[in-house]
């Protein structure tokens, strides 16, 4: 492998080649004509991306991309980078971070409302020139210590970083399978621009579950024997299932990457031995990229990626320098200690996080460790919040039996805590604003981020939303929230005159805002059926809200029929757009709530969601 | 017995501080407001005292003797706007 320190795997635009039968995308569907996306298709997938852009917007602009599948978003990111044009990538796609980033007037491409998406008609792609200084995608932090914070990466930043790992560790046409989002650098880097970049295929979708990543290793080595490597993040290694037949595919995955945060040492174990091969964990952040890896089995220490410089001062703080920072010159500090060895370091933990309350400098890691070590207390996360002028929220994991499910239950927790607290700290930046979870609540790269904080505490803006403690998603069309009903909330006043409660409408209204959130289900509720409040919902109480939703299964089926026509054909083009039509305006969900707590069911129900015409937000 | 006043200034109480575990029925007339009872603290005070200039007219000195006096109880916080109210 040359590396060219002046024009690196992406600045080479491999994908401009005329190669037309170079395998980029392996199809994952296994009653596709050919296991095979070719680079011609590629390029041709490119030019109807193109020719959308083109319709929409002149060059140089911005894009919001979000989508689910990998190959989807190659083409839409090349596509965009090709004509001169800038992509911002949304950390996830709940409303209100996309409308957060409307702002930023780039209009929206992929899998979100409103979102454009690639003209249906083949196009030739154009290529233009991607200059090393120019800005070519905006990421956003998780924001697991603080805001989520903009990131702007030059194409020389991600080409000096893809140029290292394509010489550390090649793809050596060996598939990549991604488990993890491409919205995030560490994602976008391995996920999809390695394999584009070193002319390697990938998995056109994403591979969700243990038992998809069983299959398609089974089915991709049976095609092609050839290898394969796993981009994964520990939510997913954690719970890899003993039952599934691992033997069967032994030896196929070359290695395992894991990112996001740090994999436990036993689960990492349990991962190498159901998959047969070692995990080779990157520790990174977005506004660093790549800075270190380990393999746990082998040393718990990490080794600085080669081109990346470590120390450590006086604090312990680690210092670094590489290749692939905005400023690679400058030695940057990071908020985590470590002692470093040479090229190789142990990371302590993070610094302490320090916020000022009323003026005073508190330490919020003292607080978590304080409250941690309170009986029937797990695990604790104290943070300020900037609109209760900077007052502090604790996020406490409790064991189940201590976990409040009243008004006075809480109440009598909350003085108990704060009791515990009084001795060591100050009256006044004792927390305020408790939540209380059974367990820690988690995005898909396994932090307690931003989104998770904002649902958090968002009950404190709205005075018409409930507390929301946490979810399980039980599938795609399934989800259990964890709510509580905030003592202020609007609604209770006045209902009835003596008792305050939540009205069964508000139960209505807040399920289909819970399936909005946690199934992204955006329909709007045309019918109900079988609405029943047998139980009053008291201010104070924790309730379940459990989800399920159906989507009409007749119309799918009238859907999947309309595939099997020609489409080339004129004549049967008339009748697919009559048909799609009749599809789009059609599509309904049955979701069916039930709101129960510890005394019973509150609210259950089943709503009609017909999904909005034209949903369309450019 | 809670008098119509005393009613009044629980909900100013609670809405000032944004206290979202405490209802008007927690708030007992005679517990202290402040680091017992309630657990009200100094930054509190200060919005309190803010609340009850903007809502009665009320003027406090802060950290005086006689404001620490007034902010007692909610008693005596009811006893002090009856007193001095001017809205």
């Amino acid at each position: 492998m040359t590396n060219d320190a002046a024009h690196g795997p992406l600045l080479a635009a491999p994908w401009r080649e005329c190669d037309p039968a170079r395998t980029v995308a392996w199809q994952t569907d296994a009653h596709a004509e050919t296991p095979w996306r070719t680079l011609e298709t590629f390029q041709s997938d490119v030019g109807a991306w193109q020719a959308t852009l083109d319709a929409h917007a002149k060059s140089p602009c911005s894009w919001m991309l979000s989508t689910h599948d990998p190959y989807r978003f190659g083409c839409a990111l090349i596509a965009a980078w090709e004509r001169g044009d800038h992509v911002i990538l949304p950390a996830d796609t709940r409303p209100a971070t996309l409308e957060a980033l409307d702002a930023l007037d780039a209009a929206r491409l992929g899998d979100i409302p409103g979102g454009l998406t690639a003209s249906d008609t083949p196009h030739a792609p154009r290529w233009g020139t991607l200059e090393a200084a120019r800005i070519a995608v905006t990421l956003y932090t998780s924001g697991s210590t603080g805001e989520p914070q903009r990131l702007d990466k030059s194409f020389a930043q991600l080409d000096a970083e893809l140029g290292m790992h394509a010489a550390l560790w090649p793809l050596e046409a060996r598939l990549t399978l991604s488990q993890v989002s491409h919205q995030h650098i560490y994602g976008l880097l391995f996920s999809v621009l390695r394999p584009l970049c070193e002319r390697a295929p990938f998995a056109a979708e994403m591979c969700r579950y243990p038992e998809t990543l069983h299959l398609w290793l089974a089915r991709w080595h049976a095609q092609t024997r050839r290898e394969a490597v796993l981009i994964s993040a520990p939510p997913t290694l954690e719970r890899l299932p003993e039952t599934l037949d691992w033997p069967a595919v032994d030896g196929i995955l070359a290695r395992i990457h894991s990112s996001g945060a740090p994999l436990p040492r036993d689960a990492a174990e349990h991962a190498q031995r159901l998959l047969g091969t070692e995990v080779r964990e990157v520790y990174g952040s977005s506004e660093t990229g790549g800075i270190a890896w380990r393999i746990q089995s082998r040393d718990a220490g990490w080794t600085a990626f080669p081109g990346v410089e470590v120390r450590d001062d006086a604090e312990h703080r680690l210092w670094l320098r590489a290749p692939w920072l905005s400023t690679p010159a400058t030695w940057t500090p990071q908020a985590d200690r470590v002692v470093v060895e040479g090229t190789r370091f142990r990371l302590l933990g993070r610094s302490d996080r320090i916020a000022k309350v009323g003026g005073k400098r508190v330490s919020l890691t003292a607080f978590d460790r304080a409250l941690g070590e309170l009986p029937d207390v797990r695990r604790a996360h104290c943070v300020p919040l900037p609109r209760r002028d900077g007052r502090l929220g604790a996020i406490v994991e409790l064991a189940p039996e201590a976990v409040p499910h009243t008004h006075d239950a809480r109440r009598r927790l909350i003085q108990a805590l704060r009791t515990a607290l009084a001795p060591r700290f100050e009256n006044a930046v004792l927390p305020r604003y408790w939540r209380f979870v059974e367990a820690w609540p988690r995005d898909a790269q396994g932090k307690l981020g931003a989104t998770c904080l904002s649902r958090l505490f968002a009950d404190l803006d709205d005075p018409r939303a409930p507390r929301w403690l946490g979810e399980t998603l039980d599938g795609p069309q399934s989800a259990r929230v964890t709510l509580e009903v905030p003592e202020r909330l609007a609604y209770v006043e006045g209902h009835f005159a003596t008792q305050p409660v939540v009205p069964g409408v508000v139960m209505v209204r807040w399920a289909l805002h819970a399936a909005r959130e946690s199934l992204g289900l955006h329909g709007v509720c045309r019918d109900m059926a079988r609405i029943k409040f047998p139980l009053l919902l008291l201010p104070g109480e924790r309730v379940t809200l459990t989800l399920d939703a159906t989507h009409d299964s007749l119309h799918e089926t009238t859907h999947d029929n309309v595939h099997h026509h020609a489409p080339d054909n004129v004549h049967n083009n008339a009748h697919n757009n009559a048909h799609k039509n009749a599809h789009k305006n059609d599509m309904t969900t049955r979701l069916r709530f039930t709101f129960t707590s510890q005394r019973g069911t509150h609210g259950t129900g089943t709503l009609t969601l017909t999904r909005p015409e034209g949903a369309c937000h450019a | 017995m809670t008098s119509e006043l005393e009613q009044e200034l629980k909900h100013l109480i609670i809405d000032t501080l944004e206290l979202e575990d405490v209802t008007p029925e927690d708030i007992d007339p005679d517990e202290p407001l402040f680091v017992e009872g309630l657990g009200l603290d100094s930054i509190d005070a200060l919005e309190l005292g803010l609340a009850l200039q903007k809502r009665y007219g009320i003027k406090l000195e802060s950290d005086s003797d006689e404001t620490r006096h007034h902010f007692r109880n909610l008693r005596t916080l009811a006893a002090l706007v009856e007193e001095r109210r001017t809205a």
